[in-house]
């Protein structure tokens, strides 16, 4: 027999210090690159900002640093919820569809120029409830027809969209409450009100994932979830516990959307479900679950909006900006991608 | 008299074509070491898959302690106090130690709906000592060895003695199937402690290891329970004739058909050189000729092997193959030369699990089944055919899937897959790692067939006795050198202890 | 259109009905909600159907097209229907084969194609089938009514240069006539995206360099990118923007929310193109500068009242001029003078008058 000798382990009176030494130091190794590994998105985000603080001082100011963090604010809320469905190794496309219908329906509810409804702020929680009961159908649907994540949020996000159109058949409601809209308008500590909601989600969802057994199980189920099965986690519960919690996620994010606009229609969540995956992939999140954090999307979601905010900025050609887009996203990922542990890719 | 602590009567389970467990019955004794063993396919895996709650009996009933019960999930396993330790590691990479341990039973560590790190880690550790691994519990287990990941997953069964009222039967499936001799000692004396507390089924491949552990041994064949012995009354030899039901009638190594070696050289190694894993690697091999690489992990053997396979060029060095000096950038055009590697990962690595047989074989030469660029699935067929006979393949045909065979005869696809693509050179790395003894047999003889055809091989075995009693000739690894070269010619082998001088 | 109350109940069934369906594809509880809405009553007065087609009746502007299809056809009682492509030219083009499938090519279409090129498909299948067309906005340039007498009624568009420089000179009156601007285009590839930028140009060259375009970048149509592009421009030029135009009203109120976020909204004025009821709100707000009103109610039913015209023998279309058969319809610039006049004398439509609002034929710049 081989004798065996990979425990640093005093209790046994191990001899061979060569062998052991040798170990320490390669997976010392493999911790300092999987260490760099992770901080790519990070050091991506911070070689962003140098390079366009070089071709525009005034990126650097703290107007356009706020003005960053107002843009971020509706993508943090929404990739909050996408994240938790992408580390389960699902993907969830019903992002615009649950947005566009919370935002239409607390447009609706507060006071506006369609309907009759005036509950003020109360309409907040009934908008991010209902975005919690899309998730929860998202779920529902999901697990128990055994449709793949994929087609299910399709769908859901399509009947999100189809409703929206159907309350307001292609009408645009005008929000005139102004308290609602000190959702987004209000700044206290001259911060706006939208970045304060976005970083309190950050917060919730970070504690969800790292101090609760949900967040546990879905980083479980994210990796193998046979193996999750075998631990006795309920896995069709947890599921669509997550599904719910994204909801929940989107119908504020609907809720600010409408409050930044001052108002609600059918297609104003368009585009945010690209710029939601685009960022939790960007963040390092790996599209395949188990491996990344809501940490992670925030890195990610800073690197999108700084992008754009510094293509304008540095006078890009709007023909190039596209072009350039897709590339930096693309060596984002590469550079935050273990490829060395990576020998398919799908 | 007590009841059993845990007890199968007459526990039958069927899938479609196959009865996997008929009339099971099997009982464990308060703090009594049960082996089981059996063959793969015997319906060890399903059996315990019936304790753990994954599947449900048709017939029969379990009980615990003398009450009959249901165990309809594993979670119910657990609180009944029926712990598994499963073969295909159950540890996930992602979360940390302490997170794997508790993993589905966090609610101890709640405080207010959030789980208190501290406490976990804490709780982790105590278990951690019982397996005496000295890690923190937090790390992640992705930074583990992999038999630090298995000892992790055994520190989780254990998690449970502390947890439950109750006894507690743990079940140790094919814990020692890889890991090596040091853990198994440690393993071996941590069941021993165990003892104490719990009742341990213990299943493994290695029929010494069960012989030295058990106080009772169960042999299964064909979903049956064939055989019940106590461990002083029996020799690895019955246990082995129960588990095939037929005699061992050849020599296990096949030393007898060992020749010697032409002296064509096929391939050779010169000063051959990786960074971080080895240096100076100077060897020819002959045609005919079994060398065998003896080292601990973290020698370079690993890295050799798949070096010369193509999978990542050496740094400095030259390798020569027929005589002209080659340089692989990719597995394929080792493949084109004439080398081959069968790797220890077999179903990540070594095959498509849901290609069929044929599809399998032909995976690595497959421009020769092609004709103006469309399969010809003929002359595939043919070509499978063939090859399930020489290397008599048990499978139902050659459009079974391949995953659905049994360990060794994947194993043998795998090595058919080769020697269709006509290699000159097999390098295989833990060729019969995880399968049983009698495919194990059918293996050596394969590699003996191969050399007798004059295949080269190079051999990274799965235990020291395999290397020693196939090779012709024994390099002995360490620190990512040759610290050592024997001769093995039938009936001249070096011991044991002589190269382990050289290995550590 | 119809500024404040742009629906009448009857329709706005019938449009929900189509974007509940559209929904229910993925949720069958969406399906229960759709039983409860009523069917419309259907009046079946001639043999021929009329069918308004479009993108979508989620924006304002389809949703009044398909209005004015629908009040036509109440004028004269025929069978209405309304087609949704949802933006997949493969589903309006089929969609419009089943109608004429199953009415037999007794079918009056006045379609807003998805794409230029669905046009010829659509014309050419009209005419097999024996119906008649008339197309809106986008077709190829080679593809001519007169080629397809008497099927291919005529083609209506509006053109995107005169509106584009009117409505950018109404901007630049609001700050003073000189300074620097910005603008938001539209998807770069769209023929009124391209119109639009062009009538900007023309109308920034006729100011001998007091207005100065400081960035364009196009936002796509969308109203979140042309939020973000604002909020990085106020950054990039502060205070030298003086105005903001907009190739369209959505991208004009994303601008308008990225000033407001600034403290900016109503001191840097705002133009975009649409005339969507938003716009016309923040007009009479003063935080826009202007809009321009096209008149889809006009578009919606004139499409089908000229080709029904000539099915019920009023006119002979082949023997109609051009400038009858490939016509530009008239946009209202709104302004901060003219919106109450707007609002209280809304544009009105005699679909009697076949081309009272047609301001000349077509003209080809490419």
């Amino acid at each position: 027999m081989d004798p065996g000798l990979r425990r640093d382990d005093g209790l046994m009176g191990d001899h061979d210090l060569i062998g052991r030494n040798r170990l320490k130091t390669a997976a010392l190794n493999g911790g300092a690159l999987a260490q760099w590994r992770k901080w790519a998105p990070l050091a991506v985000l911070l070689a962003l900002c140098i390079l366009i603080s070089l071709f525009n001082g005034n990126f650097l100011t703290i107007g356009n640093f706020i003005r960053l963090l107002n843009s971020a604010a509706i993508p943090l809320v929404l990739c909050m919820g996408a994240t938790f469905i992408i580390l389960m190794g699902s993907i969830d496309l019903s992002v615009e569809g649950i947005v566009a219908l919370t935002a239409v329906m607390v447009s609706l509810l507060v006071t506006n120029d369609i309907s009759p409804y005036a509950i003020g702020l109360f309409a907040v929680p009934l908008a991010v409830i209902a975005g919690g009961v899309m998730g929860l159908l998202n779920g529902l649907l999901h697990v128990k027809l055994k449709t793949p994540s994929f087609m299910t949020t399709l769908g859901v996000g399509f009947a999100g969209v189809g409703i929206a159109m159907a309350v307001l058949g292609g009408d645009t409601v005008r929000i005139s409450d102004q308290t609602f809209r000190f959702l987004s308008l209000g700044r206290p500590l001259g911060i706006p009100m939208a970045v304060w909601i976005a970083i309190a989600s950050v917060a919730i969802a970070f504690i969800i994932q790292e101090r609760t057994r949900l967040g546990r199980w879905l980083y479980a189920i994210g990796t193998d979830e046979m193996t999750a099965r075998h631990a006795g986690i309920p896995i069709e519960r947890t599921r669509i516990l997550i599904f719910t919690v994204a909801g929940l996620f989107y119908g504020l994010g609907g809720v600010l959307s409408a409050a930044q606009f001052g108002q609600g229609h059918a297609l104003i969540s368009q585009g945010r479900l690209f710029t939601t995956i685009t960022a939790v992939v960007v963040g390092g999140t790996a599209l395949s679950g188990g491996v990344g954090s809501v940490l992670n999307s925030v890195i990610g979601v800073m690197i999108v909006v700084v992008l754009a905010n510094g293509l304008v900025l540095m006078g890009v050609e709007p023909y190039v900006q596209q072009g350039v887009q897709g590339l930096l996203i693309i060596a984002a990922v590469a550079l935050a991608l273990d490829r060395s542990r990576l020998e398919v890719v799908k | 008299m007590m009841p059993p602590v845990l007890e199968l009567r007459g526990v039958s389970k069927s899938f479609p074509g196959v009865k996997a467990l008929d009339d099971v019955s099997f009982a464990i004794n308060k703090s009594e070491v049960v082996g089981l063993i059996g063959e793969n396919g015997a319906g060890k895996s399903s059996l315990l898959k019936v304790l753990n709650g994954i599947y449900q009996p048709d017939r029969g009933e379990i009980l615990v302690n003398g009450q009959a019960i249901r165990i309809v999930s594993p979670r119910l396993a657990f609180d009944s106090g029926i712990a598994m330790v499963f073969q295909e590691q159950s540890i996930l990479p992602t979360l940390t130690v302490a997170e794997n341990i508790f993993l589905g039973r966090e609610e101890e560590f709640l405080r207010y709906g959030l789980i208190s790190k501290a406490r976990m880690n804490e709780a982790a550790a105590v278990e951690l000592k019982k397996v005496r691994l000295a890690c923190h519990p937090g790390t992640r287990c992705a930074d583990l060895s992999f038999a630090d990941r298995q000892m992790v997953e055994i520190a989780k069964a254990l998690s449970l003695d502390s947890r439950i009222k109750g006894d507690v039967t743990i079940l140790l499936d094919e814990p020692t199937s890889v890991v090596e001799r040091k853990e198994v000692d440690l393993l071996f004396e941590i069941v021993r402690d165990l003892k104490q507390r719990a009742s341990i089924v213990f299943i493994s491949h290695r029929l010494e290891e069960v012989l030295d552990i058990s106080d009772r041994v169960y042999v299964m064949r064909d979903g049956k329970v064939v055989k019940e012995l106590g461990s002083g009354e029996a020799t690895v030899k019955d246990l082995h004739q129960h588990m095939v039901g037929r005699q061992l009638h050849h020599e296990y190594y096949r030393e007898a058909r060992q020749a010697a070696p032409s002296s064509q050289v096929v391939l050779s190694c010169n000063g051959l050189c990786k960074e971080g894993a080895f240096s100076n690697i100077s060897f020819p091999l002959h045609a005919g000729e079994i060398i065998g690489i003896a080292g601990v992990i973290g020698s370079g053997r690993e890295d050799l092997a798949r070096c010369l396979a193509g999978h990542s060029p050496a740094d400095r060095g030259t390798l020569t193959v027929d005589g002209s000096v080659v340089r692989f950038g990719a597995p394929h055009e080792a493949a084109r030369k004439g080398i081959g590697l069968v790797p220890s990962e077999r179903k990540t690595e070594g095959q498509v699990s849901a290609f069929t047989v044929a599809e399998n074989m032909t995976l690595a030469a497959l421009p020769k089944y092609v004709a103006s660029g469309i399969l010809r699935f003929a002359a595939e067929h043919a070509t499978a055919q063939e090859w399930i006979g020489r290397l008599k393949i048990k499978t139902p045909s050659t459009a079974t899937m391949v995953g659905s065979l049994s360990g060794g005869n994947q194993q043998k696809v795998v090595l058919a897959k080769w020697r269709v693509a006509g290699v000159r050179v097999l390098i295989l790395d833990h060729p019969t790692r995880g399968i049983d003894v009698g495919a194990k047999e059918d293996v050596y003889e394969l590699v003996r067939d191969m050399t007798a055809e004059g295949m080269a091989v190079i051999l990274l075995g799965d235990t020291l006795e395999e290397v020693i009693g196939l090779s012709n000739r024994i390099l002995v690894m360490r620190d990512g050198e040759v610290t050592a070269t024997f001769e093995a010619p039938p009936g001249g082998k070096p011991a044991q202890v002589d190269l382990i001088r050289h290995m550590v | 259109m119809t500024a404040g109350k742009p629906f009448s109940p009857a329709v706005k069934s019938s449009v929900n009905r189509r974007a509940l369906l559209k929904g229910a594809a993925g949720a069958a509880a969406v399906a229960a909600v759709a039983r409860s809405f009523p069917m419309p009553a259907i009046a079946q007065e001639t043999t021929w159907t009329l069918a308004n087609s479009m993108r979508s009746v989620a924006n304002p502007y389809h949703a009044t097209f398909a209005k004015g299809g629908e009040d036509f056809a109440k004028t004269v009682g025929a069978k209405f229907e309304t087609l949704v492509t949802d933006g997949n030219s493969e589903k309006g083009i089929s969609d419009i084969k089943a109608l004429l499938q199953r009415t037999g090519g007794k079918l009056i279409l006045n379609v807003d194609p998805n794409d230029s090129p669905d046009a010829r498909v659509i014309v050419e299948e009209v005419k097999k089938a024996g119906g008649f067309v008339v197309t809106q906005w986008n077709k190829p340039d080679d593809l001519h009514p007169w080629d397809f007498d008497p099927n291919y009624v005529a083609h209506m568009s509006f053109d995107g240069v005169p509106t584009a420089e009117a409505i950018a000179n109404a901007l630049f009156a609001a700050f003073g006539g000189e300074g620097g601007i910005v603008a938001l285009g539209g998807i770069l590839s769209n023929v009124p995206a391209i119109e639009r930028k062009l009538g900007l140009d023309n109308a920034i060259a006729k100011t001998n360099g007091k207005v100065k375009l400081l960035d364009f970048q196009p936002a796509d149509w969308n109203e979140q990118k042309a939020f973000d592009i604002t909020q990085a421009w106020i950054t990039r030029f502060g205070d030298e923007v003086k105005g903001v135009f907009a190739a369209n009203d959505g991208m004009g109120m994303g601008a308008l929310e990225a000033l407001r976020q600034n403290g900016l909204a109503g001191k840097v004025p705002v133009v975009g193109i649409d005339g969507i009821d938003a716009a016309v709100k923040a007009i009479e707000a003063g935080e826009f500068a202007g809009t321009v009103a096209w008149d889809p109610l006009w578009t919606g039913g004139m499409g089908l009242a000229i080709p029904y015209a000539h099915v019920t023998g009023k006119i002979d279309i082949t023997k109609e001029p051009k400038e009858h058969r490939e016509f530009y319809g008239t946009g209202i610039i709104v302004t901060k003078d003219t919106v109450a006049d707007y609002k209280n004398n809304p544009p009105k439509t005699d679909f009697g008058d076949l081309w009272g609002k047609a301001t000349g034929q077509i003209q080809y710049r490419s």
